[in-house]
């Protein structure tokens, strides 16, 4: 039977001309935090037989994300594409997903990664988790599978947590779980030659638009500014003592310290 | 028209520059210092379908595109110029001619090994008198039952210190001129088969150039690749296709010293600002990209023609000339931005301004390429 696994990506924005551009195929890129929890599907299916579903949403020019997903070792992939998902933040993007697993379902494991790279929230999995009422584990750096069992370590505060999970549970996957590694060459032809990727609207998720998009989402983003962080280089004089004093008050000057 | 990438190509592109940050860039400036190849990256390039980039897929290939070739060959040669060549050569003139003109027989046999690249090709030209002038090639197989006797001695090989299987264009009948030149596959070990020294070469070090002399080799006919005589026209059109990937690795050189010049001149502060900031800098970096930019499009689009089954000498030539030379203009401005830097070796585009060099030199000179290019719109009514 083995395991059916779904792996939730998105496509982020690598290169933006402005922080509220729209997501286009040629500035997007696989979330790079998505693909540890991708190639952790991989290799659990590999040593345990089964599937691996990825899905994702978001515009039609991101499906290039499920296809890339497809090429490093995805068998279906599922793209959740409507005018109405528009504008999303997390919770709406969560409630989106959960209703789409609820679909693919059964499965035994949703993966998600830690974070995307372009709004770094870290907030999808374990709403979608919460919206499925799944066990969730977030930033897992370790999995053992074995006996029907499922138990997974987490590092957090310098401790290491280990859980063991009921099925069917859900996971971020901290890259230390499973080191990504680049697909063959092959399977990248095949992937986009010979696969498709199925769009799934609004309505075959069986949502109203106004739980998902811009009117389902509680937050918004007013507005975006980049940081002007500059590196001033100064160097301390004085005797090793004096030189640890000046350093100690200049960091309680500027709240580093105490 | 369309000018751009499609997903395919955009995925593929950031897989290649993925492998060679993590595997490739680490050991770069350490196997061009050695004059080592590197089989411990090359086993990994094999098990991802590096040399078989557009051999199909069951014969184990990857079945990709011309495109999809351009793009391998300029990311890797963006970090490492030697591996840009090592798997252009192996892929475009020993796997293609191979699938264009061999026997069924003859590619089951000799693809599959290529393809995952269990074994490296060399495409063995070049003589001491034969250069430019293919036609004159001095090599000898004769026929003797159902082996060919082979003699020659094949000089500047690419892959040839760690070649496992050698084209080698000789002559099988002395009187009938250009038509009297075929190529045979000659598997490494073969009784007869000598690898000479590797060359002592200014760039692209890390590939094992060297001499190949058979003396004496037997082969059997079934090796021959295409027709008895028919050697030189396979060579041509090997060359061809070769030409796009040459070109597509002057681009990858001349993209990796824009890149390190671009990052050069935001760091690099005089008269209190960046270098960036001085308008010298700014026109010799705008020259760059742009030259880079046309030698791209050029390679792309004679690879586009290739995909779209259209004639594509004229194109490729084209795109081999042009990207050539901007390959040496642009290294040498990136020298130029580095200063004294520049002329180091700790620095790459030391080794950028060298790997460029050659790219005017093999597989046509520019000058051979001016020819074929004036040829064919000489042509033209």
């Amino acid at each position: 039977m083995g395991l059916h696994i779904v792996v939730c990506l998105k496509a982020v924005i690598a290169q933006a001309s402005s922080p509220t551009d729209e997501r286009t195929a040629e500035q997007c890129e696989l979330n790079p935090f998505d693909r540890p929890a991708l190639a952790l599907a991989h290799r659990l299916v590999e040593r345990h037989g089964g599937s691996i579903t990825a899905l994702s949403m978001g515009p039609r020019t991101c499906d290039f994300a499920l296809f890339e997903a497809l090429a490093r070792g995805a068998q279906r992939g599922v793209m959740l594409c409507d005018a109405a998902l528009k504008g999303a933040d997390t919770l709406a993007t969560s409630t989106a997903l959960a209703a789409a697993l609820e679909k693919l379902g059964p499965f035994d494991l949703v993966l998600f990664g830690t974070q995307t790279a372009d709004s770094d929230a870290g907030q999808v999995g374990p709403q979608t988790a919460v919206a499925l009422d799944l066990p969730m584990v977030t930033w897992v750096t370790g999995i053992e599978y074995s006996d029907g069992k499922l138990r997974v370590e987490r590092l957090a505060d310098g401790f290491c947590e280990q859980f063991e999970l009921s099925w069917p549970a859900a996971l971020t996957v901290h890259s230390s779980a499973a080191e990504p590694t680049e697909p063959e060459l092959g399977a990248i032809e095949q992937a986009f030659g010979a696969s498709t990727v199925e769009i799934w609207s609004l309505e075959q998720l069986g949502l109203a638009p106004e739980q998902v998009g811009e009117t389902g989402s509680p937050t918004r983003v007013l507005t975006i500014d980049p940081l002007n962080q500059r590196k001033v280089c100064s160097f301390i004089e004085g005797s090793t003592d004096d030189q640890i004093e000046t350093l100690v008050e200049q960091l309680k000057t500027r709240g580093n310290w105490g | 028209m369309k000018c751009e990438l499609t997903s395919k190509h955009r995925v593929l592109q950031r897989s290649v520059l993925s492998f060679c940050r993590r595997e490739i860039i680490p050991v770069a400036k350490a196997i061009d210092d050695e004059a080592r190849f590197p089989w411990e990256v090359v086993e990994k390039m094999g098990r991802l379908g590096y040399f078989g980039i557009q051999a199909p897929s069951n014969l184990g290939g990857a079945g990709l595109d011309a495109v999809s070739y351009a793009i391998v060959i300029e990311a890797l040669s963006s970090v490492c110029a030697s591996l840009g060549l090592c798997v252009a050569v192996h892929n475009s003139v020993v796997v293609y001619p191979i699938l264009a003109f061999g026997s069924p027989e003859l590619q089951q046999q000799l693809i599959p090994p290529l393809a995952r690249g269990a074994k490296i090709g060399a495409f063995c030209l070049t003589e001491p008198n034969v250069g430019s002038d293919a036609s004159a090639v001095e090599a000898t197989a004769v026929r003797d039952g159902d082996h060919y006797v082979i003699n020659a001695n094949k000089i500047f090989v690419t892959n040839g210190g760690v070649a496992d299987l050698c084209l080698i264009f000789a002559r099988t009948d002395p009187t009938a001129g250009p038509k009297g030149i075929s190529v045979i596959a000659v598997e490494r070990g073969t009784p007869g088969f000598h690898v000479g020294d590797t060359e002592e070469l200014m760039g692209v070090r890390a590939n094992p150039v060297s001499s190949i002399r058979l003396h004496d080799c037997r082969v059997p006919l079934t090796q021959r690749v295409g027709e008895e005589g028919a050697g030189l026209a396979i060579g041509l059109a090997a060359l061809n296709v070769g030409r796009i990937g040459i070109a597509a690795q002057a681009c990858g050189i001349a993209q990796g010293a824009l890149e390190v010049s671009i990052q050069y001149a935001k760091q690099r502060h005089q008269f209190k600002v960046p270098i960036a900031r001085h308008q010298a800098i700014q026109l010799m970096l705008a020259d760059m990209a742009t030259d880079l930019e046309a030698a791209r499009l050029l390679v792309y689009r004679a690879a586009d023609q290739r995909d779209r089954q259209q004639p594509f000498a004229q194109e490729s030539a084209m795109a081999k000339l042009f990207a050539a030379e901007a390959a040496c203009r642009i290294t040498d401005l990136a020298v130029q931005i580095h200063g004294g830097y520049g002329y180091s070796k700790h620095y790459p585009v030391e080794r950028y301004y060298r790997d460029a060099r050659v790219t005017r030199l093999y597989e046509g000179t520019s000058e051979v390429h001016r020819m074929v290019i004036a040829r064919q719109v000489l042509a033209k009514p």
